[in-house]
């Protein structure tokens, strides 16, 4: 049943979310429902002298002023996991302080507004390179081991950490991590090189933004296995880290994720030690839904980043060498920073003869840095595709031709050491090299610019399971513990469908919680349809297998010489011989019945990755009056392995490149110089909204993934590595000059256009 | 994002609306559309909001030389009229205004006495050399918008005063009006905003978004520009916003002569 592959269809939960009718994870009814509002730090870096809750706790209908010391927490560590409020130091400002628990949110909002906190503040580090000196002041000064956040890490991209340290290099104690990755004679590369470019790029703090803040709700059960109803992406995950937060037996904790209003990477066990913590205090359930403000600030956003990044190439085009040294602003996050994945992309999908690239992740006193669609990819491939155009231009080639050239094809030695698997960077660039916007470039009005750029994604990797269980009623049920997020359901429906022979319309997929669901890991690193569809797509078929031989039995055919085709097992070549899967269903789920539940479990165990990659084509116009840049028409190719749903497919691709336009062009989280957010809201944080996206043609190009489910891989993150990038490429051309920090904010265009 | 515990009463007429604002931290609310977002944020705390969205104070009218606009006219109703020739400003500066869903609810009277500093329609209404009335229990007084708006988020008006009427003259014949602004990518309010009015022998410039009030450029609008005192934030400077300021006057005032018929 192939011929289901590859058709647009809606999403699953589309009906239920347009309408209203999905119940997201502040909309459950609890009985007996404390509601907590966090009490949020003022400074970006004190010590906290006393926390004074007599007021607050006077107020009608306030609870509980909870603070560090009141959390039975059990972890040692200052991730945000076993410190989800601060205990004796404030790393950021907005970092949780303290929670007021009240019977209404409005006693527990102005509960929390009465409490009051003595600080005595410290140096604030809030400029990344500054705080990279010796000598610099520290932003955390208490000693605290944190070795235990590595399964947050790994849910992104298992990334080595590289080479030994450089021991000349005399760095303070701020830098928490340093990478390494060297190979070749990088002096020599450029020595030979008919060009060398190179930059210091700028990008900063970029917060998920999704529509549902975060929110959680935990209780007891009177058994006494903790219940947490949650907006995650990753229900084992937060299983595990509440598990060793609060030292509970793991089954004694039971994580349901629920539908997501929004994650992008931001949903990974954040917020849920707070209302845990309260829960369990105060034996009484707690629910924990942050306003925008406060998500703004107390949540976990993209990193900023310092790239300085030096590129040669000869003159027939041919790249040689890069050195890079990547600045990775890890805000209070002490666990993992993007400086491994990040130095790693920065060499692009491209082919080198020498590298030398380097990461540093440095903490200072803004955010905890967390995961954002493509973590640390948007501002490598803006930081190396914008040098790719100053070659091409250095060197008179036509840009699509230089990366062309360069191009990585299965087999070749990627900067990680690792072989590239399959990867369709020619395929997509020639797929742009032929849109006919391309070629208008050179004949464009005044102020407008075509640029280009390209981007990666190498795919994560983690075991999965699923389960396909056929009901009475000859539907199927999927179940697997995915977050639903980006539309991977849908896609589960799909693969179900045609691995088994059953029209999608009868397959429901269920997102089951940790105490009942197969394992699956979270839904983040563009992973969930490679290695949770390849889980079901066995599922699928062992439960084919089921069904072919109950089919056998009643039919009395060989199950070799049975097909089954929607819903109807047939015999091959006399197809009048045949029963429906209904009833066989029937005749297995009843008392007495004879065949075995047609049911089927499938697992997966991926070990090579599946990279999407993305080129782009973008348009845009620009005011040299006041600097505004106006996005007038994006072209995307992806190769998307196996489209198993276009409509879902081209949604993601969409998705990407509005993010990579709010990257481009938008979005920047400002602090002042003591560390106190300047851009708290959406009134000072820019998104991009319908109304400034423009048309988005996508292209989708098919390399299939050798193991993945019909071909299919992760595609969620490469649509929004290189949309920034051609962006800026496409206002560098608009401008004639380029920019080296991102958002293009039209006071910066202006500036750089004067000068 | 919840308010203070407040309380709530609606006012019948204009004479109960001044008796219920009679009592201190009493605040008046119309279309609510910025005094429910600075309750939420609990920057304003109100002991007592008094409902006027009833009373009879909807509406424009074009009568005695002037357009006449109840100070609850919502944005909506803005753009939906019909406004004489030389008023274009009007229209277009509400038609830019927030969303359909603010247009909707929001109100000329409200724009004007939240005082917001960057506000579009107050630049255009000084263009057009608005007076208001205002009601106080002592009786009405005709006043000249520039006299109302004093600072950031600050009008001359006491506790117990009601705008009643928002009074605009009918421009000579010959005459038309802009507007013009560069948004905040954000907040859509103006960085600068211009609003031009050019009459047969004369031309004003307002500008808003620059300074503490929104305000008319006195004689040549690129001296005045040069002289004024512009304010600069984190995301637009000075200098920025002057140049800004310099191109949507111009901005405006070509659209306006255009409108004029020169």
């Amino acid at each position: 049943m192939s011929e289901l592959i590859g058709v647009a269809r809606p999403r699953l939960d589309a009906p239920d979310k347009v309408t209203g009718a999905t119940r997201y994870a502040a909309d459950g009814y609890v009985h007996g429902l404390l509601h907590a509002r966090p009490v949020l730090a003022t400074e970006a870096h004190a010590r906290i002298r006393g926390i004074d809750g007599s007021a607050a706790l006077a107020l009608p209908g306030v609870v509980a002023v909870l603070a560090a010391s009141d959390f039975p927490i059990a972890s040692a560590g200052t991730d945000r996991t076993s410190e989800p409020l601060a205990r004796h130091e404030v790393v950021f400002a907005g970092q949780p302080v303290a929670l007021v628990v009240g019977e209404s949110e409005a006693a527990a909002e102005d509960g929390a507004e009465a409490v009051l906190v003595d600080y005595d503040a410290l140096p604030a580090v809030v400029d990344v390179e500054a705080a990279m000196d010796v000598g610099a002041p520290l932003a955390r000064t208490v000693e605290e081991t944190d070795d235990e956040a590595g399964d947050l890490e790994s849910i992104h991209a298992g990334v080595d950490h590289g080479q030994a340290d450089d021991p000349a290099e005399e760095l303070s104690g701020n830098v928490l991590d340093r990478i390494t990755r060297e190979e070749g004679d990088v002096a020599a590369a450029f020595a030979s090189s008919a060009a060398i470019v190179e930059g210091t790029f700028r990008t900063p703090w970029v917060h998920q933004a999704y529509l549902e803040p975060q929110v959680c709700t935990a209780w007891l059960e009177p058994s006494g296995t903790l219940v947490v109803s949650t907006s995650t992406q990753g229900s084992f995950v937060t299983q595990r880290e509440l598990a060793r937060a609060f030292d509970l037996p793991l089954d004694r904790v039971r994580v349901i994720a629920e539908p997501l209003g929004g994650a992008f990477g931001g949903k990974f066990a954040l917020i849920e030690p707070l209302a845990v913590g309260a829960a369990l205090a105060l034996k009484r359930p707690v629910r924990l839904v942050l306003t925008r403000s406060e998500d703004f600030q107390a949540t976990n956003p993209a990193s900023a980043q310092v790239t300085r990044l030096k590129i040669g190439a000869r003159a027939d085009g041919t790249l040689t060498g890069i050195e890079a040294r990547m600045i990775v602003d890890r805000g209070s996050n002490a666990g993992w920073g993007v400086e491994g994945i990040s130095s790693l992309l920065v060499a692009g999908p491209y082919n080198w003869e020498a590298h030398d690239l380097r990461g540093y992740g440095v903490q200072t006193n803004r955010f905890t840095f967390g995961a954002y669609r493509a973590p640390g990819a948007p501002t490598a491939a803006f930081a190396l595709e914008s040098l790719l155009d100053e070659v091409a231009r250095a060197l008179g080639l036509d840009p699509i031709e230089l990366r062309l050239k360069n191009a990585a094809v299965e087999g070749d030695v990627a900067v990680s050491g690792n072989p590239y698997p399959v990867i369709g960077v020619r395929e997509v660039l020639e797929r742009i090299r032929e849109h006919p916007l391309w070629a208008e470039r050179d004949s464009l009005p005044e102020n407008e610019g075509i640029g280009m750029a390209a981007g990666h994604w190498p795919g994560g990797l983690e075991p999965a399971a699923a389960v396909c269980r056929v009901d009475s009623d000859g539907t199927m049920t999927v179940v697997t513990s995915a977050a639903d997020m980006s539309g991977v359901n849908s896609g589960f429906a799909i693969i179900a469908a045609a691995a088994f022979g059953l029209s999608p319309d009868k397959i429901r997929v269920v997102s089951a919680d940790t105490s009942s669901g197969p394992y699956a890991g979270g839904s983040g690193g563009s992973k969930v349809t490679y290695t949770v569809g390849a889980a079901v797509l066995r599922a699928a078929e062992s439960a084919r297998q089921k069904v072919l031989a109950a089919a056998s039995q009643e039919l009395e055919i060989a199950p070799d010489d049975l097909e089954v085709e929607d819903g109807i097992v047939r015999a091959v070549g006399a197809p009048d011989r045949s029963i429906t899967v209904e009833e066989l269903a029937k005749k297995a789920l009843r008392f007495g019945g004879r065949y075995e539940p047609i049911e089927g479990h499938g697992g997966s165990a991926q070990t090579s990755g599946a990279p999407s990659v993305a080129a782009h084509l973008s348009h845009v116009r620009i005011d040299r009056d006041t600097g505004e840049v106006e996005l007038l028409r994006h072209v995307i190719a992806q190769d998307v392995g196996r489209a198993l749903n276009p409509a879902l497919v081209e949604g993601q691709m969409r998705g990407g490149v509005a993010q990579g336009m709010g990257w481009a062009l938008y979005e920047e989280l400002a602090h002042d110089e003591e560390g106190r957010l300047l851009t708290g809201s959406f009134l000072d944080y820019a998104i991009p909204t319908a109304e400034r996206i423009p048309e988005i043609e996508t292209l989708i190009v098919e390399v299939p993934a050798p193991d993945g489910p019909f071909g299919a891989k992760g595609i969620g993150e490469a649509p929004v590595v290189g949309a920034p990038a051609a962006i800026a490429n496409a206002v560098a051309a608009a401008a004639g000059t380029r920019l080296y920090e991102l958002p293009l904010t039209p006071p910066r265009v202006w500036k750089a256009l004067r000068s | 994002m919840i308010p203070a515990a407040t309380r709530y009463e609606r006012a019948t007429d204009v004479e109960h609306a001044l008796e219920l604002l009679g009592e201190p931290d009493a605040k008046a609310i119309a279309g609510g559309q910025s005094l429910i977002p600075v309750m939420k944020l609990r920057i304003a705390r109100p002991s007592l909001v008094v409902d006027i969205s009833r009373l009879e104070l909807r509406g424009i009218e074009e009568r005695d030389g002037a357009l006449h606009v109840g100070p609850l006219t919502t944005w909506a109703d803005l753009v939906d009229a019909e406004l004489p020739v030389g008023l274009e400003a009007i229209t277009e500066c509400a038609r830019e205004v927030g969303d359909l869903q603010v247009r909707n609810l929001g109100t000329i009277g409200g724009s004007i006495v939240h005082a917001d500093p960057a506000s579009d329609m107050p630049a255009v209404l000084l263009a057009l050399g608005a007076r208001l009335a205002i009601r106080s229990p002592e009786g009405v007084r005709d006043v000249a918008l520039a006299d109302v708006l004093v600072g950031p988020f600050t009008t001359a008006l006491g506790p117990q005063d009601l705008v009643t009427d928002v009074v605009v003259p009918t421009p000579a014949a010959g005459s038309g009006s802009a507007y013009a602004s560069v948004e905040h990518p954000a907040s859509g309010f103006a960085l600068v905003g211009a609003a031009a009015l050019a009459s047969p022998g004369d031309e004003t410039v307002a500008l808003t978004g620059v300074g503490a009030t929104p305000f008319v450029l006195d004689g040549d609008p690129r001296e005045a520009i040069a002289a004024a005192e512009i304010f600069g934030d984190r995301f637009a400077s000075e200098e920025y916003r002057r140049e800004l300021a310099l191109v949507v006057a111009e901005r405006a005032l070509e659209s306006a002569r255009a409108r004029s018929g020169r």
